[in-house]
C-alpha cells in the first residue's frame, strides 16, 4: 500500500510521517513511504492545509496531524477495501 | 583600549540586550503569544475560515476574511504557502490569495505582541491597520491587473473550499482566556500596576546581589538600556528550567502526559506569576508586591486550567501544548542569537549613520527602511529587536514601520516560492507593489506621528486609494473592451 505525506518539509509534515511510520508497523501493514514536498504536487491534491496524509491515493487528513489510532483505522479500512 | 576589553566590552553588551530581553519583555508577553500561537494552530479548523475563500465567494467576504484569516492560519510557514497556492487555484483566486499572503506575516500573533511590548503599541496598531487596509489594496490591484488570467486559470472546482467545520464554545473561551492573560500581562493600566498587598521575605543579601547584577550587565539608561534586576535574574533562571523540563514533558506530549508535563506547566504558571509581581531588594528582605496584573494573570491561569479540563478533550490540550512547545522551539533559540548579536552589533554603529539615512520622515527614508528590510532577512520575531536599536539609534518610527512590515513580508526565498506558484511577472509586480505600499503606510504613519490629525491621514489614505483602484478599474475595463473586440473581430474573420 502505498502512504504519501504531503508537506513542504515542516516539522508538523515530520512529525506526521513519524506517526504514519509508526501506525504501519503497529497495524502490521506494508506500506511503502513517499514524501511530496513541491507545491505543485501538493495542489494536485483537493486540500488547503498541510500536512496531509494520503493512504492509496485518498486523502484521509489534512491541515492537522491525526492521532496514531486514527491513522491505524484508516490503514485497516484501507487494506479491507483493497 | 586594547582590543581584549574591547571584545570583553561587546559580548557585555550582548549579553546585557539578551538579559534585559528575557528579563523584562519576553516572559509577561511572549510566553502566552507562544501559547496562542499554539492554539490558533492546533485549535482552529482551517475551514472555519477557509470556507469563506471558495470561488464564489463575493468580494466583499472573500477579501476581509483573506486579511483576517492571516491572523489565523498564517502563525505557521507550513500553512501559508499551501493555502496561497489553493487559494489561487482553487478558490477565490489571485486577489484574496495575494491579500492573505501579504497581510498572514504582518499581523501574526508573536510579532505584533513582540512589537507592542518592546517598541511601543502605537507602531503595532498601525502594523495591523495599514498591512490589513494595503493587503486588501494590493489585492485588489492584482486582482485587476491581472484580470484576464485570473478569468482564464483553471476552472476546476473542487470540494476543497467546501468544509463546514466550526470553532466549539470550549475552544472559543479558552482562546479568549489566552488573549486575557496576554493582556493581563502587557498592558499598563493603573487598575493592573496597583499594589494590593505586600509580603517581605525575610532573606538577606539581595540588595548585594543586584549590585553584583549591575556590575556584570553595565547598562547607561541614556541609551535606552535596561540592566538586569533580581527579579530577572530569578525569571531567567526559572526559564532555564522550564526549557528542560518542558524538553521532556512537552516534546512528545501529543502520545500523552509524563510527569515532566505537569512539572513544566507549574514551573511555567511559577513564572508567569512572579513576572507580574513586583520585586524590591533591600539589605534585609525582598519585598514581593501583589499588583493587580498578578491577580489577573492568575485568575486567567485557573480559568484556563478550567476549561482545559472540563470543555477540551485530552488530545486537542495535548495538541495545543505539542504546538506551542513546537513554535518555541523553532523561534527562541534563533531569537536569543538573534538578541544577542544585536546587542554586539550595537556598540558598532554610529548613530549619525542611522540619522543621516532615516532620521526624519521623509519618502527617501522610507525607501531606505524598506530596501533594508527586504535585502535583510532575519528569522521570525529577530526584527523586532533590531528595529529596537534602529529606534534607540535615531530612526523615525515612520521609517522603522516601514522596515517592519517589509522585513517579514519579502525575503529572496518568498519571492522565489511565490514566483513558483503564480509565475514570475506577477510575483515581481508583486513585490513591487509591497515596497511601494510599504513604503507609503511608513511615510503615512511618520506623518502621523509628526503631528498630521488622525483624520487627515485617514482622508490621504482614502484619497488614494480610491484614486488608484478607480483608475485600474477604468484601464481593465478598456483592456476587456478591447479584448472582446478582439474576439468579436476574429469570429467576424472567421465567419467570413
Amino acid at each position: 500500500m502505498e502512504i504519501k505525506v504531503l508537506g513542504i518539509g515542516c516539522p508538523k509534515c515530520k512529525r506526521l510521517e513519524q506517526i504514519a511510520r509508526e501506525a504501519a508497523s503497529e497495524a502490521g501493514v506494508e506500506a511503502t513511504f513517499t514524501k511530496v514536498t513541491q507545491i505543485k504536487d501538493i495542489m494536485a491534491y483537493p486540500i488547503t492545509g498541510t500536512p496531509a496524509l494520503v493512504i492509496g491515493e485518498r486523502v484521509v487528513s489534512s491541515g492537522r496531524i491525526p492521532q496514531k489510532q486514527e491513522v491505524i483505522t484508516w490503514l485497516t479500512e484501507a487494506m479491507t477495501v483493497s | 583600549m586594547s582590543t581584549l576589553t574591547y571584545v570583553i566590552q561587546l559580548v557585555q553588551g550582548g549579553l546585557g540586550n539578551l538579559a534585559a530581553y528575557l528579563a523584562a519583555h519576553v516572559l509577561l508577553c511572549l510566553l502566552p503569544a507562544f501559547f496562542i500561537a499554539g492554539a490558533l494552530s492546533a485549535l482552529i479548523p482551517r475551514e472555519a475560515v477557509t470556507r469563506y475563500l471558495g470561488r464564489d465567494a463575493p468580494k466583499l467576504i472573500s477579501y476581509p476574511a483573506a486579511a483576517l484569516g492571516g491572523f489565523v492560519l498564517a502563525v505557521c510557514s507550513c500553512t501559508i504557502m499551501p493555502l496561497f497556492a489553493g487559494i489561487y487555484k482553487k478558490g477565490a483566486g489571485l486577489g484574496p490569495a495575494i491579500t492573505f499572503l501579504f497581510v498572514g506575516p504582518a499581523i501574526n500573533i508573536l510579532a505584533l505582541t513582540y512589537t507592542g511590548v518592546a517598541i511601543g503599541m502605537d507602531i503595532a496598531l498601525a502594523r495591523i491597520i495599514l498591512s490589513v487596509l494595503f493587503g486588501i489594496g494590493i489585492g485588489l490591484i492584482m486582482a485587476l491587473t491581472f484580470s484576464r488570467d485570473d478569468a482564464s486559470h483553471a476552472e476546476e472546482t473542487t470540494g476543497a473550499f467546501a468544509g463546514t467545520a466550526s470553532v466549539s464554545t470550549g475552544t472559543k473561551v479558552f482562546l479568549l482566556l489566552l488573549i486575557a492573560l496576554l493582556i493581563a500581562g502587557t498592558l499598563q493600566v493603573s487598575v493592573l500596576t496597583n499594589d494590593y498587598a505586600r509580603v517581605m521575605l525575610p532573606v538577606a543579601g539581595f540588595d548585594r546581589l543586584q549590585e553584583a547584577l549591575d556590575q556584570l550587565v553595565p547598562f547607561d539608561p541614556s541609551q535606552g538600556e535596561e540592566g538586569v534586576s533580581v527579579q530577572g535574574a530569578i525569571l531567567i533562571g526559572l526559564l532555564a528550567v522550564i526549557g528542560i523540563s518542558a524538553w521532556f514533558g512537552l516534546n512528545r506530549v501529543d502520545e500523552g502526559y509524563n510527569r515532566w508535563t505537569a512539572i513544566s506547566l507549574s514551573l511555567i504558571a511559577l513564572t508567569l506569576f512572579i513576572a507580574s509581581l513586583r520585586v524590591t531588594p533591600s539589605a534585609t528582605a525582598l519585598e514581593l508586591r501583589l499588583t493587580g496584573k498578578s491577580l489577573a494573570v492568575a485568575a486567567a491561569m485557573l480559568g484556563l486550567l478550567y476549561v482545559a479540563v472540563k470543555y477540551l478533550d485530552d488530545y486537542q490540550t495535548q495538541e495545543w501544548l505539542w504546538e506551542s512547545w513546537r513554535f518555541v522551539k523553532q523561534i527562541f533559540p534563533l531569537l536569543i542569537v538573534g538578541v544577542f548579536a544585536v546587542g554586539v552589533i550595537r556598540g558598532w554603529i554610529n548613530p549619525l549613520w542611522i540619522q543621516t539615512l532615516a532620521g526624519s520622515n521623509t519618502v527617501l527614508a522610507n525607501l531606505v527602511g524598506v530596501a533594508f528590510g527586504v535585502f535583510m532577512y532575519f528569522p521570525t520575531l529577530v526584527e523586532v529587536p533590531i528595529a529596537k536599536m534602529f529606534l534607540s539609534l535615531g530612526m523615525h518610527r515612520g521609517p522603522l514601520l516601514a522596515y517592519l512590515i517589509s522585513d517579514p513580508e519579502l525575503s529572496l526565498q518568498s519571492i522565489l516560492i511565490t514566483s513558483s506558484i503564480i509565475g514570475r511577472t506577477k510575483a515581481w509586480v508583486y513585490v513591487a507593489w509591497v515596497a511601494v505600499f510599504s513604503t507609503l503606510a511608513g511615510w503615512l504613519y511618520g506623518a502621523w506621528v509628526d503631528g498630521m490629525s488622525v483624520w487627515m491621514t485617514a482622508a490621504l489614505l482614502l484619497a488614494g486609494f480610491g484614486g488608484l483602484l478607480t483608475i485600474l478599474r477604468w484601464v481593465s475595463k478598456r483592456q476587456r473592451a478591447s479584448a472582446s473586440a478582439e474576439t468579436a473581430e476574429s469570429k467576424r474573420a472567421e465567419a467570413v
